[in-house]
């Protein structure tokens, strides 16, 4: 035993790489081969009770700051938002503060209108706006003057044509703010600059990294809960799955009754996700018993 | 015979992602070429949108609205940053750099300005009143947040340099590095995921990039790829030959 764990020591890099690659790769060509189950916690069940006590026609603004690189952890995370919001008949306002966040917010509308489940019209249900550089500066600028920031919508149309604009002149006409971030600026550049001088609800979907800076915010109920990476995804998904079932059971009138409600792709991605930690938490303790041995024997 | 846009789109998806993760085999041509497109188009990407999606509108909008129709009024004050605008182009020549200077001023001012109440509020002022005590709460409740104070405490002891960390001091500050060295471990751990997050998004690509419908893009490519890296490989002397001969 001892020997294998001291020849481990000096395994090449390369073969750790494909049992990596093939602990990935394995579960999403054989979903079925290994399921693991999909636990709620506690942060991603403070954001589905926040979301779901939003009514029809409240306001939320709903910021899209990540891009394709990030997009298998946030992407499922916004579509699984937007059923759960279109559901209850609230009011989405679409902006994005990163370059590629537009086509991010085009990309999740339109999977919402593929899957045919709500009769939704643009300009009464939903508005999108365009990318705006400056970070920061652009969340500051909201909370004294919404309507100069955006005089246009995404198709170049005045905000005055748009029905669903009537009633909004500054961030604190919405009843909440919904920030998907993978950087700067994000979910602290929300907290500082817009959700806590004007006390507007805030919660947030972010990549796993940003996870732990974020979570003195969620702690202090600066930020109402988070949805944190993948697995953060896959268990709003699983919540909002239930929700949409439950509602179209009860006759909820938002929801098509002959449309399929299908699982997101968060859930089916968590089985390559725990396979992959499992193989890489045994390399770590064997690699920590490998140093152990080999610094032994250098003693010796 | 044409070949549809997005059957070509997938191909050079899948040729890029093949490229960057030759790079886990060894630094190779391959790489480097993706390496180059990915910082060239980002780059370039960012320069238009932003002179087409804020430059434009915003600035040319506000200050020839008849000619660029944002929805803006003629707004004089807008050659202010116009003019600052171009004091920052002028580092490109060196006899007028010195002009930038007061563009870079105003942009470290104004952000101080903008960050100092902000942080002062939501980091400071918010997250000290939320550190204290709710003796109200449950009794695990109480517990947790004395685990929390403590924590805050013993952290901020150790970034304390003004008397010697020896004695009482040394014990909490040595407990305040345990207490950073947990937080550490957890950023650690979420950025395992965060990256393996992104290994699964690339691989659904290159699962669906694989079938019939896109020309057997994946196999074709990796087949293609692996032919010539070991090719490559036994063409290259490698490091340790290369060592050895000099």
């Amino acid at each position: 035993m001892k020997n294998i764990l001291l020849k481990l020591g000096g395994l090449d890099r390369r073969i750790i790489f494909v049992i990596i690659g093939l602990s990935v790769l394995i579960p999403l060509l054989m979903p079925n081969l290994i399921n693991f189950p999909v636990q709620t916690t506690k942060n991603t069940e403070i954001v589905f009770n926040e979301i779901s006590k939003l009514k029809e026609d409240d306001k939320i603004l709903i910021c899209f700051a990540y891009g394709a690189s990030t997009k298998p952890e946030i992407h499922p995370m916004a579509i699984a938002l937007l059923n759960h919001l279109f559901t209850k008949g609230v009011s989405v306002y679409i902006m994005s503060l990163f370059p590629e966040g537009v086509q991010m917010s085009k990309d999740a509308i339109l999977n919402i209108e593929k899957s045919n489940l709500f009769n939704l019209e643009y300009g009464i249900d939903y508005v999108m706006f365009d990318y705006k550089v400056g970070g920061e500066v652009v969340i500051k600028n909201l909370t004294t003057n919404f309507r100069e920031v955006y005089k246009q919508d995404i198709n170049k149309t005045s905000i005055l044509d748009i029905p669903i604009m009537n009633s909004v002149n500054s961030i604190e006409d919405f009843d909440y703010v919904f920030d998907f971030s993978a950087g700067v600026p994000g979910n602290q550049e929300w907290v500082q600059y817009a959700c806590d001088p004007k006390n507007i609800p805030l919660s947030s979907g972010c990549t796993s990294i940003m996870v732990t800076d974020a979570i003195p915010y969620v702690e202090s109920g600066q930020i109402r809960g988070i949805l944190a990476g993948m697995p953060g995804a896959a268990e709003y998904e699983q919540l909002v799955y239930n929700f949409l079932l439950q509602e179209r059971n009860s006759g909820n009138s938002n929801i098509n009754i002959d449309a399929d409600i299908l699982r997101g792709k968060a859930t089916s991605r968590m089985s390559s996700q725990s396979l992959a930690h499992l193989f890489i938490v045994l390399f770590i303790i064997l690699g920590n018993l490998s140093y152990y041995y080999i610094k032994r024997n250098q003693e010796f | 015979m044409f070949i549809e846009s997005h059957i070509l789109g997938a191909w050079f998806i899948v040729l890029m992602t093949l490229c960057i993760f030759s790079y886990l085999y060894g630094d190779n041509p391959f790489y480097r070429v993706a390496e180059h497109i990915f910082v060239g188009v980002s780059a370039g990407y960012i320069f238009v949108i932003t002179f087409w999606d804020t430059i434009w509108p915003l600035l040319f909008g506000r200050l020839f609205p008849e000619y660029i129709d944002a929805g803006y009024e003629l707004n004089f004050l807008y050659i202010v940053p116009f003019i600052l605008g171009i004091f920052m182009l002028c580092r490109l020549v060196p006899s007028l750099s010195w002009l930038s200077r007061i563009s870079i001023g105003y942009i470290v001012g104004m952000i101080a300005g903008l960050k100092f109440y902000v942080f002062l509020n939501s980091n400071i002022l918010l997250q000290i009143k939320n550190s204290a005590v709710n003796l109200d709460a449950s009794y695990f409740s109480i517990i947790n947040q004395f685990v929390i104070l403590f924590g805050v405490f013993s952290g901020l002891i150790y970034f304390f340099f003004s008397k010697e960390h020896k004695g009482t001091i040394g014990v909490i500050s040595k407990i305040g590095i345990y207490f950073l060295m947990i937080k550490f471990g957890a950023s650690f751990g979420y950025a395992v995921m965060g990256r393996i997050s992104l290994l699964i998004g690339r691989f659904e690509e290159l699962i669906a990039f694989s079938t019939k419908e896109y020309n057997y893009a994946t196999l074709v490519i990796l087949f293609l790829m692996v032919a010539i890296l070991i090719y490559w490989s036994f063409k290259t002397p490698s490091l340790e030959q290369k060592n050895l001969k000099g």
